[in-house]
């Protein structure tokens, strides 16, 4: 039994750190705090749930397409609403770009009522509810799909951020922006591009959530909180510990519905904030202080 | 090849430079010397783009720079290295040598710029992969000379350089920027050290509460009494 509980929690925790990659991203990289990634996780839970719908497009097969959407529409994200605050410095930066989206998640999840309805919508392929069984543990196959896109998102971004010159000048501008600057990076390109990039990893998300949950206009604010709470367990700008974070935060609830039961599942999530908050502000994988 | 005229440079509503002027020619070791404070930085910094003249002008092989954001001067040729050496610390040796080469012209060139820094700063090769913020600080400036050079600048601004270095490595990395120069760079020396800076430099400007107050001959300039005062301590 037990080893169902773990099983089960690592399915929901790949969930949870391929929810909170892409907010991660954007933190880290330019330090906007972008209140809205739920609602995109949303939007790309549609542009997935629509391909299914009317054209049969396999829902894993779609993350191509959704990701290309939700880059477009992260561009014009930065472009109309972040780059008037690049000249900021950073503490104003991340609460300025915190106010703006939290009134655009308004608009967009309203607007999401006017164009979708507020009916729950998820994807179900013909292969939704198969299980897989291994030493009396059963796992959905959605669930091991998930597992795997999971990781290769994250090894995708790893590849990404080391082996191209593009990851090279993003992580050069994350450690220092004005040194950056004089290395000939365009900065408020490197932003507009990962900020595409987060926000085509939260359409990833909400594809992975339409199959194993569901998607309304207003159910990302659920997992902007689950985003946010893996964000400081990692340590904030850390991209590196997402995914660990993420797995760590799905067994720990999946134990605790096991022990003290369903209802006390958010609560539990809430409490490890508070928690890490208290004993190690910094996050469990980030050391304290940064090189010279 | 370069030229400053007239810039008032401010920090919000704090003027910080009064009319600078300053010129660069072609193939030049120019130093700029002052005590803490004298502008000097802000003056570099101008150059390079992180600050923008309220009035005045500079322009580069008629090229006018102050309109210019500062990732366009490296396009240019000209590239800084900043005071504090402010590498990427998390990166490796080699990345941080990598990203030197940021731009397109010098990308195409990247594996010999490389091979070439290698040789002027052999120990870089042996720290290749290590991260640059576990580099003893001289080994911090020569990656960061060795960064700037990836870039294949025609002109090459040193921010205090020897800062917090000793005395040994300094005049060691003297040597170098000879060399860098008569591979063909032109530099411009920003330094508090006034005596190393103006025995290698060609000119000299000297700054002080963020004018220019005297320039000329970098030998007259050491020989001067003022100088001899100012920053010397001699009598």
């Amino acid at each position: 039994m037990i080893a169902q509980v773990i099983a089960y929690g690592i399915v929901v925790g790949a969930l949870y750190g391929l929810v909170a990659i892409g907010l991660a991203l954007l933190f880290g990289v330019a330090r906007y705090l972008n209140i809205t990634h739920g609602s995109f996780m949303m939007m790309g839970g549609y542009v997935s749930f629509w391909l299914f719908t009317l054209w049969h497009v396999d829902p894993f097969a779609s993350v191509p397409l959704v990701m290309l959407v939700m880059f477009l529409i992260g561009l014009i994200l930065y472009k109309t609403l972040f780059s008037p605050l690049s000249k900021l410095p950073e503490g104003l930066k991340i609460n300025n770009s915190m106010l703006i989206t939290f009134g655009l998640l308004w608009v967009l999840d309203n607007a999401g009522i006017l164009l979708w309805t507020s009916d729950m919508r998820r994807v179900t392929p013909s292969y939704f509810g198969a299980m897989f069984e291994i030493f009396d543990v059963r796992l959905p196959f959605i669930g091991l799909g998930v597992i795997g896109l999971a990781l290769l998102v994250v090894f995708a971004l790893h590849l990404l951020l080391t082996k191209t010159y593009f990851g090279k000048s993003v992580r050069a501008t994350t450690q220092d922006w004005e040194a950056a600057k004089l290395m000939g990076i365009n900065i408020d390109r490197t932003y507009l591009v990962t900020c595409g990039i987060g926000v085509a990893l939260a359409g990833v998300a909400g594809t992975a959530i339409a199959l194993m949950y569901s998607i309304t206009p207003g159910g990302g604010l659920e997992w902007l909180l689950i985003a946010l709470i893996v964000l400081v367990l990692a340590g904030l700008g850390n991209i590196k510990g997402i995914l660990i974070a993420g797995v760590m935060l799905g067994l720990v609830e999946a134990v605790s519905v096991y022990v003290v039961g369903a209802p006390y599942r958010a609560a539990v999530g809430l409490a490890i904030i508070v928690l890490v908050l208290m004993f190690r502000p910094q996050g469990l994988f980030t050391r304290r202080t940064r090189g010279a | 090849m370069l030229e400053i005229s007239k810039i008032d440079v401010y920090y919000g509503d704090l003027q910080a430079l009064w009319d600078v002027s300053l010129t660069i020619e072609d193939g030049e070791i120019v130093a700029l010397v002052g005590s803490n404070g004298a502008g000097k930085s802000t003056t570099v910094k101008t150059i390079s783009g992180l600050l923008k003249p309220r009035s005045g002008s500079i322009s580069y092989n008629g090229i006018r720079l102050d309109k210019l954001p500062a990732h366009k001067m490296v396009e240019l040729g000209i590239c800084m290295v900043p005071e504090g050496r402010r590498l990427f610390p998390e990166m490796s040796v080699l990345e941080n040598l990598e990203v030197g080469a940021f731009v397109s012209q010098a990308r195409k060139a990247k594996d010999e710029t490389i091979s070439r820094v290698y040789h002027i700063f052999p120990v870089l090769k042996d720290r290749a992969s290590q991260a640059a913020g576990t580099l003893s600080g001289g080994e911090q400036q020569m990656l960061a000379i060795g960064r700037a050079l990836m870039s294949q600048p025609k002109l090459l601004l040193l921010d205090e350089m020897s800062l917090g270095l000793a005395p040994l490595l300094v005049r060691s990395l003297s040597q170098v920027i000879r060399q860098i120069n008569k591979s063909g760079v032109t530099l411009l020396l920003v330094e508090q050290n006034v005596h190393m800076t103006l025995e290698l430099a060609d000119r000299g400007y000297i700054m002080e509460n963020g004018r220019i107050v005297d320039q000329g001959d970098a030998g007259v300039l050491l020989g001067s009494e003022q100088v001899k005062h100012a920053y010397l301590g001699i009598m």
